[in-house]
């Protein structure tokens, strides 16, 4: 048959290799920036754009879609026009592809930064953006199903495969996942809400994993690795029904993020048998990369390409049977909520992506450029440092993870918590922070090592942008001869009903999870209880998903009575219906917000607390690694959105009155306004329209619609002093150390270290007394609090003789230290 | 509790998608077993080996 001359395009193959590179670094560094953060909050720098609620998500965000991304777009355009034998279908598309995806890259992270953002994990960039990447999401399957048309081959390769049920995957995703409905340029409502937001998020987050960290992956493992190891794929058979399994049984996994939550038992159960039965085609996955080298292990010694590649595929195991195993019930009961899920990710994120996508570039770039790998010897540096970094990483965090989850849950002998304020449990583990930065590093100097070696490489080759090639026509293939061709080769044969199989497999795991949980109303039982947020609360709401607070803060306590003594009364499904986005977070670097608005709950701080705890944690809690907001006391409420965000609550289905938008502005200013005279009643002067008042307003509203009406008036505590219970103060070494204690690890919030009270709190060790400074008198203070002022009621958290010792500790040792 | 016995009320017509499912699933998986594991192992090396011989101007095999 005659060949037919045509020209490879390397060139879009070498700007998405750059783009690699570029945005490589970037999101590692800003990953370090985060890393340090946690580590040292001064690196917050006290801006609002640099704090680690917009900064983590710039990183994952970076991470995903423009640094693994650019990747997966460099490996498949080479290896599509390899395959396929003939260029890209439209080199206009392909330019479209690539300047539209890198201006979504910047848009993403210059609109992180200014914190617009949807508050849903992964899909954070706001509905202008998202509508622009369904246009380059569109352009790049077009281009991609167009070279599959064009192609001079009869059999469509099991790589290409993969790169469809990519572009497949992730369309449906986005799109499902990204209904919103916009009230302005810059902000959005999800149009789910609470549980129903979180079913689908979810189903979005499990699966932007599976379409693409991983169906892109490996197809470029199928590629890639056979390549850089010049022996074919260890078996075939193998990969096609590793194929057709991994597609249908992801799409149904995504419950796992939320057991023991706010879901249906059904939604629950499903997603931990289709979690656990994705072991097996996972693993045929690894199981093919690895037996693919069999009798090649030499070989792999000394290409620092294919030692990447077989680390990718080995961290490409681990995480997938790691996976599977966090979605059981009692495994998932630590995993969740701790660093475990960090650590998990960054196995697969920087051993499975990181993995293959240098080894990818190691065997690339030499191969595009003509010419060798500039230094063998820098790569394999490249390769133990990373390597080395990925263990750093993860150890201490797993670590982290279970000393956390173990004092989360240990109980006195007396039957209280062990360590009943949450920073303690933080404390222990912020040293594993200050490691995991090391990690970074390391891994950061490897990428430099890494560019520097290619860039070199780059320079001494010589490039084509068009490189010349031949190959015969392909003749059109006909009908199925049945006695030839079984259904599979046929189906390949065919892209574009290969592609609608392939749509339907995808198509029914995500229906069966998420219509039902929308359309069956039984499924979110309403509590009467629980009213839509007020104004100013909704402007408060949004503030915090603005911030970012759920990167730090889950509102999710799950039924344990670990998380019920330390947080109140466990989460329920009806409690969410006016949430739009939900916001139950997925991490709790800090405490659980959830029940922050039940008053004499054990989370609530009153107004003044919160103003004192915004302005400067650290100032409340030196060990506290949370940022300050000292801006919100600054910035005001913007009062021209409020009627327009109203009107859109009403249309999502929130029972606001008719014509309520027009009176909103005027309940938000009565609102604020009692919280502003309330703070001033402390002494902070503070103008009803600042955000910090919304922000209170959130707070105080969080978990408040369900507490059961335990609103105590302020004077009925206050008892007269004769009914006080007779205490006799411990005044041995022993008891006041072990006051001493107690008081350093609770009342320090508040108190101060040196108990002379922060900002408005009250000074323990000076002649004033409230309430009267009898044993009696303290003893009863400390026990029963006096919730309206925002001094909690300790008698739920410890014994009596613990607080005699904390008496005894204030009225004994303090008082001695001051007179001093 | 009154959520969870709604909730549960609500299960019985829902565990059908579930099983539905998860019969799909096992049916498919049987049929592409089968078939793929009938499919001539020839044609498989062929196509294995297909990817590594694309030097520049090659003879491709296009037969199936
Ligand atoms: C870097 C992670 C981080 C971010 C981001 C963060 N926090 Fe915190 N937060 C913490 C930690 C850690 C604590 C516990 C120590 C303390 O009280 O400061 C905490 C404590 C709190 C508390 C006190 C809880 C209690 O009763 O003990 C509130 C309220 C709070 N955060 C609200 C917020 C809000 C609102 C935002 C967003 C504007 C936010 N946080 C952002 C980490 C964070
Ligand atoms: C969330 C902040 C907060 C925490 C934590 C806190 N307190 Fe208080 N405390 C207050 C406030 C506010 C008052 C003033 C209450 C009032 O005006 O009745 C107060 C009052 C007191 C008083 C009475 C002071 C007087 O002048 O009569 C004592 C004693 C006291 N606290 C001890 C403790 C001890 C001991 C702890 C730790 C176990 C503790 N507090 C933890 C906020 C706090």
């Amino acid at each position: 048959m005659e060949n037919q001359k045509f020209y490879y395009d390397n060139k879009i193959v070498k700007l998405f290799i750059l783009a690699t590179l570029v945005w490589g670094v970037v999101g590692i560094l800003v990953g370090v920036i985060a890393a340090l953060q946690l580590a040292f909050p001064i690196f917050n720098f006290g801006l609002e754009y640099t704090t680690f609620g917009r900064l983590r998500p710039v990183h994952t965000n970076a991470i995903i879609f423009a640094f693994v991304g650019n990747a997966i777009f460099a490996g498949v355009y080479y290896s599509m026009q390899k395959l396929l034998k003939t260029r890209m279908f439209s080199d206009a598309l392909s330019k479209f592809h690539f300047w539209g995806w890198q201006t979504i890259i910047v848009l993403a992270a210059v609109t992180l930064l200014a914190g617009f953002t949807t508050g849903k994990e992964y899909a954070e960039l706001e509905w202008p953006i998202d509508i622009l990447i369904t246009l380059v999401w569109v352009a790049f399957g077009w281009n991609m199903i167009g070279t599959i048309i064009v192609r001079r081959v009869q059999h469509i390769y099991a790589a290409i495969w993969w790169y469809l049920a990519t572009f497949l995957g992730v369309a449906i995703l986005h799109v499902v996942n990204s209904f919103e409905l916009p009230i302005s340029l810059f902000k959005s409502y999800s149009i789910y809400a609470g549980a129903q937001d979180a079913v689908v998020q979810w189903w979005y987050g499990h699966n932007a994993v599976a379409f693409f960290l991983t169906t892109p992956f490996l197809g470029l493992m199928y590629y890639y690795l056979p390549k850089a190891a010049n022996r074919p794929i260890y078996s075939y058979k193998l990969s096609i029904i590793h194929f057709w399994s991994l597609i249908f049984l992801y799409m149904w996994a995504g419950p796992h993020h939320l057991l023991y939550q706010a879901l249906p038992e059904w939604a629950q159960a499903l997603g931990v048998t289709f979690s656990i039965m994705l072991i097996a085609p996972s693993w045929g996955g690894m199981i093919n990369g690895l037996l693919t080298l069999r009798g090649a292990w030499d070989r792999v010694r000394d290409s620092a390409a294919l030692k990447f590649l077989v680390v990718g595929v080995t961290a490409y195991g681990m995480s997938t049977f790691e996976g599977p195993m966090m979605s059981l019930k009692t495994v998932n009961q630590i995993t969740h909520f701790t660093d475990w899920t960090i650590a998990h990710v960054h196995i697969g994120g920087m051993g499975w992506n990181g993995g293959i996508i240098f080894g990818m570039l190691y065997w690339l770039v030499p191969k595009l450029f003509k010419s060798k790998l500039f230094s063998e010897k820098l790569a394999n540096i490249h390769f133990w440092i990373s390597t080395l970094a990925i263990l750093v990483y993860a150890i201490p965090l797993y670590w982290a993870a279970v000393t956390q989850w173990l004092m989360w849950r240990e109980y006195t002998p007396e039957g209280f918590l062990a360590y009943p304020n949450f920073l303690e449990t933080l404390t222990q583990i912020v040293p594993m922070y200050a490691v995991r930065v090391v990690a970074g590093v390391l891994f950061l100097a490897g990428f430099l090592i890494m560019v520097f070696n290619l860039a070199k490489t780059m320079a001494a080759g010589s490039f084509v942008n068009n490189e010349a090639s031949e190959a015969p026509a392909l003749v059109p293939a006909g009908s199925r001869n049945p006695v030839r061709e079984t259904i599979h080769r046929w189906l390949e044969r065919k892209a574009v009903r290969f592609s609608i199989l392939t749509f339907i497999a995808l198509s029914i795991g995500g229906a069966v999870e998420i219509i039902p949980m929308i359309f069956i109303k039984s499924n979110v039982p309403t509590l009467d209880s629980v009213t839509p947020y007020t104004p100013l609360e909704l402007e408060g709401r949004d503030l915090y998903v603005k911030e970012g607070c759920y990167v730090c803060h889950s509102q999710m306590v799950r039924p344990f009575r670990w998380e019920t003594d330390r947080y109140g009364e466990y989460s329920k499904i009806g409690e969410f219906v006016y949430d739009h986005p939900y916001q139950w977070g997925s991490r709790r670097t800090g405490p659980d917000l959830a029940r922050a608005g039940v008053v004499g709950g054990p989370m609530y701080k009153n107004a003044a607390w919160h103003y004192n705890h915004f302005m400067d944690p650290q100032k409340m809690n030196e060990a506290s690694i949370m940022p300050n907001y000292a801006w919100l006391a600054v910035k005001n409420i913007d009062l021209s959105q409020t009627p327009k965000k109203i009107r859109a609550m009403q249309k999502l289905g929130v029972p606001y009155e008719e014509g309520y938008d027009k009176k909103a502005v005027d309940d938000l200013l009565a609102q604020a306004q009692g919280i502003s005279d309330d703070l001033k009643a402390s002494g902070i002067e503070i103008d009803p329209k600042k955000q910090m008042v919304a922000m209170i307003a959130y707070m105080h509203k969080l978990g408040r619609d369900i507490s059961t009406g335990t609103e105590v008036p302020a004077d009925t505590i206050q008892t007269a002093s004769t009914e006080f219970k007779e205490v006799q103060l411990l005044n041995n070494p022993e008891d006041l150390a072990a006051g001493k204690q107690l008081f350093q690890n609770t009342c320090v919030a508040c108190h101060g270290a040196d108990g002379k009270g922060i900002a408005t709190f009250p000074n323990l060790t000076d002649e004033e007394w409230i309430h009267g400074n009898t044993p009696g008198a303290v003893f009863h203070q400390i026990s029963e609090g006096n919730v309206a002022k925002g001094m909690v009621p300790y008698k739920t958290m410890f014994t009596e003789k613990q607080i005699t010792q904390l008496t005894s500790y204030v009225l004994i040792t303090l008082q001695d230290e001051n007179s001093k | 509790m009154k959520i969870v016995s709604e909730v549960l009320t609500s299960i019985e017509g829902i565990r059908i998608f579930y099983i539905i499912g998860l019969l799909i699933f096992v049916a498919l998986f049987i049929v592409i077993f089968i078939r793929t594991m009938r499919m001539k192992n020839s044609d498989m090396e062929e196509i294995k080996n297909s990817i590594l011989m694309d030097g520049e101007s090659e003879e491709v095999t296009t037969s199936n």
